[in-house]
């Protein structure tokens, strides 16, 4: 029953994704042209921008670094956590110490 | 001076500097804890009042004096924070702060400490950056800092088995519960081409699209999960009381209402406020407050375990403040939805103090007699009385005493239900009569006449009773002064958020 009902929700979901991926109804892919400045205007500001805001050829390191630099300091402590989370609970027992 | 980056500065470096600093000592360790919690609730208090006396919507960028690139729009990622913000921040700082005294003494047995203030620091630090931000991806990565550390520290006591079985469990629900969210974002990313959250506000008033429906829904799905709502409440039953109880007190207090309610408002309504349907997807809300707070209540009542039945009291005390949003939104812009979203604030900050409180009670009795399963627990009162004198403080709070802060959050949300539909009153009701059976079986326990198991027991020390009687002196404080902080903060946080407008030209600056 439980089974049942997950796997139609599952199929359900997976409908509604298949409509976002379909151009006439949701998303576009492949932007060029006018729909890049409707929907990719933020990356043209970056492209055209980068160089003379940030002073690196690179335009992704740009973004991550200087741009969208505070969301990278999120990910190293994302990194920071998992480790001392997989640390944590790695350490041997208590009773083992004794 | 803007002391609002030293609300991330300081989680952050003292967060990365403990393992440095636990070198110099356990003492040292402790020390570098408090000290660094303390200083982020002095921030977060100082924010606070800022944001309350002034009245406005504080933006800060990152990088730039302006968030706005020359192309008009935002580029860069922003902070913006509004009276409901400063509230959740000061809440976080407040309850974070005693949690962290409380384990001085609390997890004083257990191995591996450097790691576990590390953690809880990072714990704080990610709640703190999802009230903070104002940018969809940020938020994101903040939830995750938040979740990962979480998973952790419920996981913790790696030698007992049910720590080990709700970390995992939280684990695999709590990622897949993420992986929507972050789909959802990246749904919006492709279809407006922005992430920050004023700028796309104002494109989905422009037009909304069916994927930003869509989109809506998955982010609304993994929001209910976070906040343990009750389809997906499942993982919060285990986790909450297989944790260190200082960190279940985080969890119950905090975490649920930083990572799952508060971004559910903000989303709810500044977000998707001028492009959704607001009244529909106030229902579905008030739909799944009306599952939570029967089924929630109702199941505190058959526990046996006492942080199982917090736990479970939690995902009820949930549904009402789901209640309010949902109300809020599906009256919004009428005196009734104003009432409901500040009845719904006000009892986020309550149930964080009571319910963090309880959870300490609990862990107190958990260290000092070894157990917490109510049928040996009889009799209490009698060997440790203050704890006792906490415990009813706290559950005559949750249940809403007059006299106590619950009261008037609750009142506020009761009242606007019975205006909106006297039937959701009835469930609102309903759910506060299983409430108090479940709190009056507990009292009933510890005024019993004393088992064997514990009349040893002893009162445990300062720093486990002194974080104990700070909430219980706000929670009295505040349930003196109910309509005076009603009328001075929590109606006015209320309007800020249903203000939709001015969160929008906070950042785009008029435009």
């Amino acid at each position: 029953m439980k089974r049942t009902f997950g796997a139609l929700a599952l199929l359900f979901i997976f409908g509604t994704l298949l409509v976002v991926a379909n151009p006439q109804h949701g998303l576009k892919f492949g932007l060029g042209g006018e729909e890049w400045e409707k929907h990719r205007y933020t990356d043209q500001y970056y492209i055209e921008h980068g160089l003379e805001d940030v002073g690196g050829t690179n335009i992704v390191t740009d973004i991550v670094f200087d741009y969208r630099g505070y969301d990278t300091i999120g990910e190293a402590t994302v990194l920071f956590t998992a480790i001392a989370g997989a640390v944590a609970l790695l350490r041997p027992w208590r009773r083992d110490e004794e | 001076m803007n002391v609002l980056p030293f609300m991330i500065i300081i989680p952050l470096l003292g967060a990365f500097a403990t393992p440095i600093v636990g070198l110099a000592g356990r003492r040292a360790r402790e020390a570098w804890a408090v000290l660094v919690s303390g200083a982020t609730l002095g921030v977060a208090g100082k924010v606070l009042y800022d944001l309350w006396s002034t009245g406005k919507v504080l933006v800060y960028t990152l990088g730039a004096r302006s968030p706005l690139g020359e192309g008009g729009f935002p580029i860069r990622i922003v902070w913006e924070l509004d009276l409901l913000s400063g509230i959740m921040a000061f809440t976080i700082a407040f309850v974070a702060f005693l949690a962290i005294v409380y384990s001085l003494e609390y997890m004083s047995h257990d191995t591996g400490l450097e790691k576990y203030y590390t953690l809880a620091l990072i714990l704080e630090l990610g709640m703190l950056g999802i009230v903070m931000t104002g940018d969809l991806f940020n938020f994101y990565v903040f939830l995750e800092i938040m979740s990962i550390a979480s998973y952790a520290l419920v996981a913790f006591r790696n030698d007992t088995w049910e720590g080990i079985e709700a970390g995992i469990k939280y684990m695999f629900v709590g990622s897949l519960a993420s992986s929507f969210i972050l789909l959802g974002i990246a749904l919006l990313y492709g279809e407006y081409g922005t992430l920050t959250m004023a700028y796309l506000a104002k494109l989905m008033g422009e037009n909304f699209t069916l994927t930003a429906k869509i989109a809506l829904a998955l982010l609304m799905g993994g929001l209910l999960f976070k906040s343990g709502a009750v389809p997906v409440h499942m993982w919060l039953a285990d986790a909450h009381p297989a944790a260190p109880s200082s960190i279940s007190a985080m969890l119950s207090g905090l975490v649920i209402k930083a990572g799952g309610l508060y971004v559910m408002a903000r989303i709810a309504f500044s977000v998707f406020g001028l492009g959704v349907n607001l009244k529909t997807l106030g229902w579905v809300i008030i739909l799944f407050a009306c599952l939570t707070l029967i089924v929630g209540n109702a199941m505190a009542i058959v526990q046996t375990d006492m942080k199982r039945l917090f736990a479970f009291s939690s995902v009820g005390q949930v549904g009402y403040i789901l209640l309010g949003f949902g109300i809020g939104l599906a009256a919004y812009g009428t005196d009734v939805g104003r009432v409901a979203t500040a009845g719904a604030i006000y009892h986020i900050v309550n149930h964080a103090l009571m319910k963090a409180l309880l959870f300490m009670v609990a862990g107190a009795i958990l260290h000092q007699v070894g157990s917490k399963n109510l049928n040996e627990l009889s009799g209490l009162a009698r060997t440790m009385p203050k704890t006792t004198a906490a415990l009813i403080v706290g559950s005559a709070a949750i249940i809403g005493l007059p006299p106590l802060n619950g009261f008037a959050g609750k009142w506020l949300i009761y009242e606007s239900s019975a205006l909106f539909n006297p039937f959701l009153a009835a469930i609102a009701i309903i759910g506060t009569a299983f409430c108090t059976a479940a709190y009056i079986r507990v009292l009933y326990t510890f005024l019993g006449r004393p088992s064997e198991r514990v009349m040893g027991a002893k009162e445990p020390g300062n720093a486990m009773l002194v974080p104990m009687f700070i909430l219980v002196v706000a929670i009295i404080v505040m349930g003196l002064f109910p309509w005076a902080i009603s009328e001075k903060v929590m109606v006015p946080a209320a309007s800020m958020l249903a203000n939709i407008k001015g969160y929008i030209t906070a950042v785009l600056g008029g435009a």
